[in-house]
């Protein structure tokens, strides 16, 4: 389904509020959506195809929102008005008889193409060597165990890569076999097939006698359905050796991932176009050689870091972007999705091979160690099934959207590419990924979301009809992990209301939260696209702009500055978000800040705004644990604190109950209680753990432990008293000084609402 | 006088004729003739003297050849002259019992204390009774001096075509079960290598490796920009590994049994062997089936099968450099490179062939190669098995030395020439001879002798660093009866067959054959001078010395070889072949190879004799020609390749139930290539004469029966030399032809 949040509050029940649409090109001209595909058992499973409006430009799905004259048998589409008949097999419908795309609780909708020509998923393991025997046994242990987990008519393949890369076949009688490619020389697609002799799966000869076997598509060599190639990749797997090349003294191992990565695109696309697949890389290590090098194998050159990038110092950076991010437009041309699994301590160039996940929907996963429960269990989440037992992954799909006249497309913020489909309704004005009303998203789960822009025309070049409403389709066509196609269309419609006149209608209907969330994807997609300070700078004058114009105050009265509550919460998200890892880049490596990014551009709502804005509980001896405000004065002698920021989980003991813990109480009968409540917090977290995607690092520390600095780092410092910040006309910019443990010289979220109020009333700004 | 004498050939062969030295060395022992060999016994003491005999003078070695008796020793010092760095030989002055004179340079050289004792009757005393003094070959255990890295181990690779006309060739199976059965027989220690490397249009290299339970093989499909698919394991030690790469020996066949492709980059294959071998040096051995057509060193056909009757040959030379490129290489890392072609079609010989003559490789042909012909894949097994089994040198050297006033100015063989006297041998066979041109550049009238001595550095299969020395002492000639008196013919030939082949290819094959003719003509015209007789053609007879009779014979017999011969009937690559193996062939394989020995074997039973109380059939020798063919004989014809068998239709019934089991001549197979072994005395002969023929020579010789009305009895009458065939001469219209030229 569908869901819709977004700035002008379009949720299903706000529709029913009869929230409406700004009819105005003012400041938030522009709605944004998010949409996950989420999990909805509810939905009657719907084996036939969809009825479209019968006008070539419009296309649009027959949904609840269209008027019906069942006597008529005819529907009129309310994207173009234009009047299509029902087809035959509808004959029989009428008002008590209605098909379950009419009936409003299905405004999202999911159909069934059973026609199309089922297929199974693809997995192709890429798989680096160049780990030490610990690392490399214990992602074997869990790659073998993944075997049992995929679907099992699932095709799987194996390539690995250190040197040089080997692509790997299943099951050749008596001999393990390997086409073995040079780590510094990239082929193309074109040269892959006449080298492996592969190619498409060709259409079954018809003169072919019947009964006689479907002869293997020459692919069939290194893609297997799994049930079939399970032993045979079981011992291969367990036989890899490391990368076996010498290693000089104070050198990095060669290591060719950017050869790999380019290898397994180019099998998938010359053996299996347009059809679900998963590339899994699992990455130990950065790219030292070859197309897609991030750094040479001098030990004694570190991989660059965010200082390096600002100094224009990082040799490798720009060639090697470029290298993965024509393999990430390949791969999700194709609709072939590339996962990123990265352990190791230091980096692995997850910045330069960014658009391989982000562009395809692939998961990104930033661990330590392949000998991690944070990998393992993370790994295994891929493969998750739901209540209906299917695969939480979707394949090779297209997102369309469709909207009425007054509205126009500027684009889209997530896990997708452009598909370049221009249509009437696309704006001129970009926005994140634009010019185009369809995107291709290769994987996704119930949880992924996209964030859509839309601009709503002026009103004198389409002027709105008389009780109009404003419509948006989604049409999501995909693969279902079972290898059915599916349709899944959501239609929603809202009242228009003018600005000019009903502008408090209009902010009643802000979702504060939503837009948060939007903003964030705004601000970072602009993050990544351009460098420094100014982007803080645009957020700033969002903000700004968005209290002038829903605050009510004095001009000039910093002190008669109110929002009303469905804005209050918003500065304050505006206030974390500045001062989060999303923005604040120095203490971070590129790669973290990647990872981090990553995930706030497909996560929905909920996790998306815990990684805004962390949740801070509070468990005392007092009673249940209560949410705090994410703040020092929440940190207290007496209560042990959970911190969860989506990538962490970390449970912070006050300098009490550290005590106790440390002359361990817990142990004695007498004080049950207290390990209770040590407990208590342990288990909330596991709950969390045990079902968030990726893992996230679970923290156990207590007052003056050094990993209390994440926490520290994250919580308002309204207790410090360098609250002076000198600034002139702009808003504050925090340091980018990193390292320090309280943030002293980071300024407090009450010093930051003081100089908002005061720009936002200041007839000058 | 040749024209009236027509059964001039022995009918047993000859012993070489004795070198008789002066009084001081007549006891010594001179090296055997088997291993070193002298165009003229006696060296004319001038080079005016030389010209004058028109003889070409050359020695033929055969330095690594299969011994029963070699004496080996091992000492602290080897003792050696100072000056010219001589070994000791037998033929040293000894001024005192502390000092010696060498025999090459004159230098007066001290005597290490060591050398006064014997270690055979381990006493002190007489130097001469030293084993180096005793015998003109020997060994010695080097000590490390002789090292400039620790002794390499035996590494063997294999190089196996598997391209489409090679899986139709069916010789992988061959091989592989023929490589399976002698795994133990390879010569090595503990520490012997062993890989293989199969390629079609990619590389397939095999790796082997404890972390494995099978084999893997690494595709590489790269064949511009050659590399190892991995640093280790593709060479793997064959005792840790026998069962595994036994398993890989079953399996490469049966991978490679399915439709293939049409390509073959034995280029790039080279480039991958050369890349795997040159940290250790070793043996590559290549297997080749067709015309490698990609990649590194492709080739394109160039035979021209209507060109074929043209006198000229085209082509002779290599098509590219690459080969031979390759070959320094690898000469450079201590790697010879041996190439097995079982072609079917033209594979382009006098280019590929670059890849052994330049590392001291050997060639091995065998023309239209099908495994489902049983007598091909036999030859093939035998080959094999004996190529396989044999010795082997590895990291060889050989340095031939002589007399002041002489100098070598031509070798001929497979090797590299490092320096003027220094041949590079990555890998040195006991079937590989080589030979040498002189000059005699000073007079040497002063000397009672001339010495030839052969050292071949080189280290044994087991890792030791041997020398093995031979030497050579020759009489001096002053008069030009003198020299052609001391003429030895066969050794003569052998080195004009390599001569004419380089002729060949530096010239052209007409020039060559000219130049053969030439010889007989100017050799018979020197004997007239010597004789004293009027100059001119008036005379009605055409005399020869003694030691030169044959000479004439063998000259056109040559020139009708394979190698030499003109016509439609030969393929380029078997001419190309040919040519190989006379620059190649020990003396003994080449005199068979150029004039077949003809037995009649119909009455074997007439010439026997007794040895170790065993009859053994010794039949006498027949000239090759039609008027020894009686109609109611049978006989053998051995070229040392091939035993071909013939049957007249007259044959007594008798043999013919006595040696086929059948009754009528009518009933003999066609072109059979077994003899039947019947429980009969005649048989049993037969075989019993097959089996010691068989016993001097690498391989046992196929068979090969053909009646007379046979399709295919030309192989064996094409042979009869002496009659005329095609368009060439027979013996004798060539004398004719020969008297006309003798001035
Ligand atoms: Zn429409
Ligand atoms: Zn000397």
């Amino acid at each position: 389904m569908h869901t819709c949040l977004a700035l002008n509050c379009i949720t299903c029940e706000a529709e029913e509020n009869g929230a409406l649409w700004p009819r105005t090109k003012s400041l938030f001209n522009k709605m944004r959506i998010e949409m996950p595909l989420k999990e909805r058992p509810d939905l009657p499973p719907i084996q036939y195809e969809p009825v479209l409006c019968t006008r070539n430009t419009c296309r649009a799905v027959l949904n609840p929102m269209c008027q019906v004259d069942y006597r008529a048998k005819l529907w009129v589409c309310n994207f173009c008005f234009q009047r299509n008949p029902f087809p035959p097999q509808y004959a029989a419908i009428s008002e008590q008889h209605q098909p379950a795309e009419l009936i409003p609780n299905f405004s999202t909708i999911e159909y069934t193409i059973t026609r199309a020509q089922s297929m199974p998923p693809i997995f192709l393991l890429v798989v680096d060597t160049c780990l030490d025997e610990e690392e490399l046994g214990a992602l074997k242990d869990s790659l073998q165990t993944s075997l049992s987990l995929m679907p099992q008519n699932a095709l799987v393949g194996l390539i690995t890569f250190g040197r040089m890369v080997q692509i790997h076949e299943l099951g050749t009688e008596g001999i393990y076999k390997c086409y073995v490619f040079k780590g510094t020389k990239d082929l193309s697609a074109k040269q892959i097939q006449e080298q492996l002799a592969i190619g498409r799966v060709n259409v079954p000869n018809p003169q072919q006698r019947p009964g006689a076997p479907t002869p293997q598509p020459p692919a069939h060599r290194f893609l297997q359905p799994v049930k079939q190639c399970d032993m045979a990749l079981t011992d291969l797997l367990s036989e890899l050796g490391r990368d076996p090349w010498p290693l000089g003294v104070g050198k990095r191992p060669l290591r060719s991932s950017g050869v790999a990565l380019s290898l397994a695109v180019g099998l998938l696309e010359v053996t299996y176009p347009n059809t679900g697949a998963r590339i899994m890389m699992f990455l130990g290590g950065p790219c030292s050689q070859g197309p897609g090098q991030v750094v040479n194998d001098e030990l004694k050159q570190p991989i660059r870091s965010h200082h390096d990038i600002h100094k224009d110092n990082a040799k490798y950076m720009k060639k090697a972007i470029k290298h993965y991010e024509a393999l990430a437009l390949r791969s999700a041309t194709n609709g072939h999705a590339i996962d990123i699994y990265s352990c190791a301590l230091d980096q692995t160039g997850l910045m330069e091979m960014k658009q391989c996940c982000n562009s395809t929907g692939g998961h990104m996963v930033m661990g330590d160690s392949f000998n991690s429960s944070l990998f393992k269990q993370t790994f295994q989440r891929v493969f998750v099934k739901d209540q209906k037992g299917d695969y939480k992954m979707a394949f090779n799909g297209t997102l369309e959207v469709k909207c009425s006249r007054e509205l126009k497309i500027s684009g889209a913020i997530g896990s997708c590419v452009s598909l370049n489909v221009k249509g009437p309704n696309v704006s001129d004005q970009e926005v994140g990924m634009g010019n185009t009303c369809q995107w291709k998203m290769c994987t996704f789960t119930p949880s992924t979301t996209m964030a859509i822009f839309f601009e709503v025309v002026s009103q004198h070049a389409a002027p709105v009809p008389a009780g109009g409403r404003g419509c948006v389709q989604l049409i999501t066509h995909y693969q279902h992990s079972s290898g059915q196609r599916r349709i899944r269309v959501t239609t929603v419609a809202r009242n228009w209301a003018d600005p000019a006149v009903n502008l408090p209608h209009i902010a009643a209907g802000f979702d504060q939260e939503a837009a948060a969330v939007v903003m964030a994807r705004l601000v970072v997609y602009r993050a990544d696209h351009e460098d420094g300070p100014d982007v803080l700078r645009w957020l700033d004058r969002m903000l700004i702009r968005l209290c002038q114009k829903f605050g009510e105050y004095a001009k000039d009265d910093p002190n008669s500055f109110r929002l009303s509550e469905n804005f209050s919460l918003y500065p304050q998200f505006m206030y974390h978000l500045r001062r989060s890892q999303f923005l604040q880049v120095f203490n971070n490596s590129p790669d973290e800040t990647t990872f981090y990014r990553h995930m706030l551009m497909r996560e929905d709502l909920t996790q998306s705004l815990i990684m805004i804005q962390p949740i801070l509980y509070s468990y005392s001896f007092g009673g249940p644990p209560e949410p705090v405000l994410l703040d020092t004065s929440s940190i207290q002698p007496d209560r042990i604190l959970l911190m969860d920021t989506f990538f962490q989980i970390l449970i912070y003991h006050g300098e009490t109950i550290a005590q106790w813990r440390a002359l361990r109480y817990q142990d004695m009968q007498e004080y049950e209680s207290f390990a209770q409540l040590l407990r208590a917090p342990v288990d909330d977290a596991q709950e969390i753990l045990q079902s968030r995607f990726p893992v996230p690092r679970y923290i156990d520390t207590e007052h003056g432990g050094s990993q209390a600095r994440f926490l520290l780092s994250k919580v308002n410092p309204s207790q410090t008293h360098n609250n002076m910040y000198a600034y002139g006309g702009a808003m504050p910019i925090p340091s980018a000084d990193g390292g320090a443990p309280v943030l002293t010289d980071d300024v407090s979220l009450q010093v930051f609402m003081e100089h908002l109020k005061k720009l936002a009333v200041s007839s000058t700004a | 006088d040749l024209l009236q004498c027509k059964h001039i050939l022995p009918e047993y062969p000859e012993e070489p004729a004795e070198i008789r030295l002066g009084p001081q060395f007549s006891d010594a022992p001179n090296c055997s003739p088997e291993i070193f060999r002298s165009t003229i016994n006696k060296i004319p003491d001038t080079n005016s003297l030389l010209q004058k005999s028109r003889l070409p003078l050359g020695i033929l070695i055969h330095p690594f050849k299969d011994l029963n008796h070699l004496p080996v020793i091992q000492c602290t010092t080897i003792v050696r002259c100072r000056a010219c760095r001589t070994y000791i030989n037998p033929f040293v002055y000894f001024i005192d019992a502390k000092r010696w004179k060498c025999n090459l340079c004159y230098r007066v050289n001290d005597l290490p204390e060591e050398f006064q004792y014997d270690p055979v009757s381990k006493s002190y005393g007489d130097p001469t009774r030293r084993p180096e003094i005793k015998s003109a070959t020997i060994e010695f255990i080097a000590p490390s001096e002789y090292m400039l890295r620790p002794p390499q181990p035996a590494v063997y690779l294999f190089l196996l075509d598997v391209s489409q006309i090679a899986r139709d060739s069916g010789y992988l199976q061959v091989v592989c079960e023929n490589i399976k059965e002698n795994l133990e027989q390879l010569p090595g220690d503990a520490r012997t290598q062993i890989g293989f490397i199969c390629y079609d249009a990619h590389i397939h290299y095999y790796l082997i490796s404890d972390g494995l339970t099978r084999p893997k093989e690494m595709t590489v499909l790269d064949i511009d920009e050659i590399f190892l698919p991995s640093p280790e394991s593709l060479l793997v030690n064959l005792g840790e590994h026998r069962e595994m790469i036994r398993e890989l020996l079953t399996l490469i066949p049966r991978r490679h049994s399915l439709p293939g492709v049409p390509a073959s980059a034995l280029g790039a294959a080279l480039q991958a062997a050369y890349k795997l071998m040159a940290p250790t040096g070793g043996r590559i051995t290549v297997f080749q089936t067709c015309l490698p057509n990609i990649g590194p060193g492709a080739l394109q056909s160039r035979e021209d099968p209507n060109a074929r009757s043209s006198k000229d040959v085209a082509h002779l030379n290599p098509a590219t450099d690459f080969y031979k490129r390759l070959a320094l290489d690898c000469s450079g890392a201590q790697i010879a490179v041996d190439l097995f072609l079982l072609s079917s079609q033209y594979c382009d010989l006098a280019t590929l062939s670059g890849m052994s003559k330049f590392s001291a490789g050997t060639v091995y042909h065998i023309p239209v190669f099908n495994a489902s012909r049983s007598w091909q894949a036999a030859q093939l097994r035998n080959m094999l098995t004996r190529y396989l089994t044999r010795k082997i040198g590895f990291e060889a050297v050989m340095r031939v030395r002589c007399t002041r006033g002489i100098a070598i100015h031509t070798f001929h063989g497979n090797f590299f020439v490092r320096s003027t006297d220094l041949l590079s041998l990555p890998n040195v066979s006991p079937d590989a001879g080589f030979g040498m041109q002189l000059t005699i550049e000073e007079s040497l009238s002063d000397l009672q002798q001339v010495c030839f001595q052969a050292a071949l550095l080189y280290t044994s299969s087991k890792g030791e660093r041997r020398i093995r020395v031979h030497t050579m002492a020759l009489p001096i000639a002053t008069t030009l009866t003198d020299v052609l008196h001391a003429a030895d013919q066969q050794c003569i030939v052998g080195l004009l067959s390599k001569m004419a082949v380089d002729r060949c290819v530096t010239a052209s094959m007409s020039e060559a054959k000219e130049a053969l003719i030439n010889v007989a003509i100017d050799v018979l015209s020197a004997h007239k001078l010597s004789q004293n007789l009027p100059a001119g053609p008036a005379s009605s007879s055409l005399h020869a010395p003694l030691p030169l009779r044959l000479l004439p014979m063998y000259l056109l017999a040559l020139l009708k070889t394979k190698a030499l011969r003109t016509g439609t009937s030969t393929r380029l690559d078997e001419r190309v072949a040919a040519m190989c193996d006379l620059k190649c062939h020990p003396l003994a394989q080449l005199i068979r190879l150029v004039y077949p020995d003809l037995y009649p074997i119909h009455s074997l039973a007439q010439h026997v004799h007794k040895e170790d109380e065993e009859l053994v059939p010794d039949p006498p020798r027949l000239q090759l020609t039609s008027e020894r063919i009686n109609l109611n004989g049978a006989y053998l014809l051995d070229d040392g390749e091939i035993m071909i068998v013939y049957i007249c239709n007259s044959v007594s019934p008798a043999f013919l139930s006595e040696t086929f089991g059948v009754t009528a001549f009518s009933q003999l197979p066609d072109e059979a290539t077994t003899l039947p072994r019947l429980e009969n005395e005649g048989s049993a002969m037969l075989h019993s004469f097959i089996d010691k023929l068989n016993d001097d020579r690498p391989y046992p010789s196929n068979v090969l029966v053909l009646r007379d009305n046979s399709p295919s009895r030309t192989r064996f009458t094409e042979r009869l030399v002496e009659d005329r065939l095609e368009s060439a001469f027979s013996y004798y219209e060539f004398l004719q032809h020969v008297k006309s030229q003798v001035k």
